[in-house]
Formats: structure tokens, C-alpha cells, sequence
């Protein structure tokens, strides 16, 4: 069998395509709403751990401590298999709550990096000149904040699509989890992984390019 | 833009590299090489042993049966694709696998073969259905449809229909599973990680012998029966987590080849056994 027979076989034969554009768009869908959710609940925490209120900074900072400290794959096996098994919930929605968990710690932590960046003299310079909090924060601190953080936030995505790989363990059929079939039945591990990995490179490519094109947007 | 494509181009090459190895030597080692004073084997993950502790059962064996001289170094991997790139990196020098799996593996991929005559032909191991401890009534149903599937002679049949007569290169197909309304449901988790037994087609819809056996264990217990497909390494907690209800395979050693307690199941019920292989050993294909 040629090379390019193979390479038929292996991804294109049998309608072998479709099943691997489903098994991206779930790697999609799980990494979307768990950037969506982790970065919601990731600056809510940062909120709280930099806040005042001392038993909500002291929650924050525990719970960024262990979930940072933790193999997402044992948090998700641990929730899906143990805390959420008698609930009912599909697996996607655990794998969600997981990544969005874990996506929330890493959020929080890169926002206070970025806020203790910032020059914290402006802030008070804005408030003298009479900026409500609410102002100074929506004029000064978050336009210098999104330039901050935005760098560290584009890997952390990146990272998150990548973790997705692990939901085959809670009977999710993701990207990876199709590729594991084809190399199974094709007896071809190689090759698929390579594709897998091609495809996983464009995805994250894809992340580089719209980051880079609201960096652009934003320079114009 | 330019990136994105230097990355690709470079992956290209590296994936011709890897598949195109028709006319590359599949291996620098020779032939006789592979019959060492040290064996590096990769084996599937055992149910409750050891590397260390198999490798010298697999020696007192060889050497029972008058082979002497090679020390077994049995490698586990959670997965036969793992397993297979192992071989093909050179992190081990052979794979103990079982002769259906053996005859789909090299009717797929030419780089490999089967070693003849090897002394581990001899050992025999069963596949058998896991259950929960707490869940004998239901091994007990399984236990009677595989007695009455052997006794009847459907169970040869499927074995020849879905494993045996597999003709070369091809898929075995997928089997419908009858649907019973009302009935209580069986969920049974498979890993697709074992054609021709447990395979996952292109159209993601698992095919082989295990759609057959369950969709006639459906029939004849006539219940529902719902494949749930999950990584191996996560079998016995979605067992235990009642995700599942029963495991498809699980390998244990049958007859007195090996010793009975190497590879005792712990918190799991197994049912008799429905399908018995000889163990085979692949390498790959040698230079030329």
C-alpha cells in the first residue's frame, strides 16, 4: 500500500473525515464554554482574592492553590467518577465544569499578576481628577490590564484545548479520542497521531491568528 | 501565515519520514537479533501484577517447556496504540498479544510480523465479562448465556463469523443491538482498543465482536444493552462509579500455564470465560 492509499485509509475512507470534524467540534465546544465560564469565574476569584472581605480572600487563594496544584485529568476522573456520578449529568457537562474550574484558577492568577503590574499611582491620579471607581477602572486599569494580561491569557487557552485531550476518560469521543480509534483499527498509531497533532497545531494557530488580529485591530 | 505553513511543511516531512517506511528497513536490528538473553516485551496492563513479577512466571515458563536463556522484560501499557509505537520507537523489542489480534495487526501494517514457533505461543488466556462484587445475579445471567451459546454452538459461530474469518485487511462489521421497550438497560463498556474483538469504526460506531456477542446476550436475556466507549485505564472506575455495569474484556490466564493467583481480579466478579486465545508475539519485520 502506497503512502497516499494510507493516508486515504487512515483519515478519509468510510467517511472517516466526518467523524474526525465531530470529534473537533467537541474539543471545540468543551474548550469554548469552558474559556467563557473559567474566565468569568477566574476574574471573580481575582476579585475576591485581592478584595478586602478576608474569608472570601482566604477561599480564593486555598481554592487557586489546589486546583493549580492539581492534574486536571484526576480532577475530572475524580468529579465525573466520584462528586457528580450519582447526579446524572453528561459527561460533557462535567468536563466543562472541570476545565472551567481549572481554567479559573490559571485566569486568576494571571489577572492579579497583570493588576500588580500596573502602575497603581494612575488609579489614584484618576480618582483625584474626579473619575468615579467605577470610571477609573473602565478608563485607566482595564485598557492597560487586557494589554497586560493578553499574552499570558493566549497560552492559557492554547493550554485549555490541550487538556481537553483527556476526556476520553469520562467516555467523551474528542478529538484525541478519534484519533486513538483510527490508529486502533487502522494499526497505524503513527501517522494518526501526527494528523492529530497537525490538526491540534491548527487549532491553536487559529487562537495565535485571532489574537493577533484583534492586536492589530486595536493598533489600526 | 508564513509560520503556520513552515510548521506544516515540517510536520509533512516528518510524517513521511514515519509512514512512508515501505521500502525503509523497518528496524536496524537483524533477525536473530530478536532472540536475546534479554527480551523487552510489551504486554496490556494486567489486573493485579507486576512487570517485575511477570517477566520471571514468563521465564519459569519458557524454561518448563525447555527454553532456556532468555529473560523476559515485560513492559505494561494502558493502550495496544501505546504498545505499537513502542515497538516501532524500539522502547521494546516485541508485543505479546493474542493470535486474532496478531493476524488483524500484521494484515494492517506491513511493517510488522508475527514471530514463529515463539515459546509464549503456548500460553492460553481467557476473555472474560467484569462485574461489580455486589452484582452476581447479574454474571450469573452472562454465566448462562455464554453456557448456553457454547452449548448451542452460536458462540463458535460468532468467533468464526467476527474474529477468524476476518478477511485480511478488512473490518469486521458493525452488529445492531436489538432494542427491547421497558427493558432494564445493561451498560457495557468497551475500549475499541482491541480489533478485531473491540473496534471502533470510521463512522465512530463500535463494530466487531463484541456489537455481536451483545446484541445475541440482548436477545437472549432481553434486555437493553448500551456500549459505552471509555479509555481502559478508566474502566473500573466507571464500573465501580456505576457508570457501567459490566466490562467487556478482561484477560486472565486459563489452565495451569501460569500460576492461577498471578492475576487475581480484586473488587471485580468475572463470568466464565467466552472467548480463549493463544498468546502470539509480534516484532517488527527484520532487515532485508
Amino acid at each position: 500500500m502506497d503512502f497516499t492509499d494510507l493516508l486515504y485509509k487512515i483519515f478519509l475512507k468510510d467517511g472517516g473525515w466526518l467523524t474526525i470534524l465531530n470529534g473537533l467540534w467537541v474539543t471545540v465546544q468543551i474548550s469554548a464554554l469552558s474559556l467563557l465560564l473559567g474566565t468569568v469565574f477566574g476574574s471573580l476569584l481575582c476579585f475576591f482574592r485581592l478584595g478586602k472581605i478576608k474569608p472570601l480572600k482566604v477561599a480564593a487563594q486555598v481554592y487557586i492553590s489546589i486546583i493549580r496544584g492539581s492534574p486536571v485529568l484526576m480532577l475530572l476522573m475524580l468529579l465525573f467518577y466520584g462528586v457528580f456520578a450519582r447526579q446524572g449529568l453528561s459527561p460533557i457537562v462535567v468536563a466543562v465544569i472541570t476545565f472551567s474550574m481549572h481554567t479559573a484558577a490559571h485566569v486568576a492568577e494571571l489577572l492579579r499578576s497583570a493588576l500588580m503590574a500596573l502602575d497603581k499611582g494612575q488609579v489614584e491620579a484618576a480618582r483625584t481628577l474626579g473619575f468615579s471607581k467605577w470610571q477609573a477602572f473602565k478608563l485607566v486599569t482595564f485598557p492597560q490590564l487586557v494589554r497586560i494580561a493578553k499574552p499570558v491569557y493566549q497560552s492559557t487557552v492554547v493550554n485549555l484545548i490541550q487538556w481537553t485531550s483527556v476526556v476520553g476518560y469520562v467516555t467523551i469521543t474528542d478529538l484525541t479520542r478519534v484519533i486513538n480509534n483510527i490508529a486502533s483499527r487502522t494499526m497505524q498509531p503513527m501517522i494518526t497521531i501526527i494528523g492529530g497533532m497537525i490538526i491540534y497545531l491548527a487549532l491553536s494557530y487559529l487562537v495565535y491568528g485571532i489574537f493577533h488580529w484583534t492586536d492589530r485591530r486595536r493598533t489600526q | 501565515m508564513k509560520k503556520l505553513l513552515v510548521t506544516l511543511c515540517a510536520a509533512m516531512l516528518l510524517m513521511t519520514g514515519c509512514g512512508g517506511g515501505a521500502d525503509k528497513p523497518a528496524t536496524d536490528k537483524p533477525a536473530d537479533n530478536f532472540s536475546a538473553a534479554e527480551l523487552k516485551l510489551g504486554m496490556v496492563t494486567r489486573l493485579n501484577t507486576d512487570e517485575k513479577t511477570m517477566g520471571g512466571v514468563l521465564d519459569q515458563f519458557a524454561e518448563k517447556i525447555g527454553i532456556k536463556g532468555t529473560k523476559h522484560l515485560p513492559k505494561f501499557y494502558d493502550s495496544f496504540n501505546a504498545m505499537q509505537m513502542g515497538l516501532e520507537s524500539g522502547q521494546i523489542e516485541a508485543i505479546s498479544t493474542y493470535n486474532s489480534v496478531a493476524n488483524y495487526v500484521v494484515a494492517n501494517n506491513d511493517k510488522l510480523e508475527i514471530v514463529p514457533n515463539d515459546a509464549l505461543n503456548k500460553i492460553t488466556d481467557a476473555f472474560c465479562f467484569a462485574v461489580r462484587k455486589d452484582e452476581t445475579a447479574l454474571r450469573d445471567d452472562l454465566n448462562k448465556v455464554i453456557d448456553d451459546m457454547k452449548s448451542d454452538g452460536s458462540l463458535d459461530k460468532l468467533i468464526n463469523d467476527y474474529v477468524t474469518n476476518v478477511a485480511k485487511g478488512q473490518t469486521p462489521p458493525a452488529v445492531d443491538i436489538p432494542k427491547v421497550d421497558g427493558a432494564q438497560t445493561i451498560k457495557v463498556g468497551v475500549t475499541g482498543d482491541l480489533p478485531p474483538l473491540d473496534l471502533i469504526l470510521a463512522d465512530n460506531s463500535p463494530a466487531g465482536f463484541n456489537t455481536a456477542l451483545l446484541a445475541e446476550i440482548a436477545k437472549r436475556l432481553n434486555r437493553n444493552v448500551e456500549i459505552v466507549q471509555i479509555e481502559s485505564g478508566a474502566r473500573a472506575a466507571a464500573l465501580n462509579s456505576k457508570l457501567i455495569d459490566v466490562v467487556f474484556w478482561v484477560i486472565v490466564p486459563l489452565g495451569d500455564d501460569l500460576p492461577i493467583d498471578l492475576d487475581k481480579p480484586e473488587g471485580l466478579e468475572l463470568s466464565k470465560p467466552y472467548f480463549k486465545d493463544d498468546v502470539a508475539v509480534i516484532k517488527l519485520k527484520a532487515n532485508k
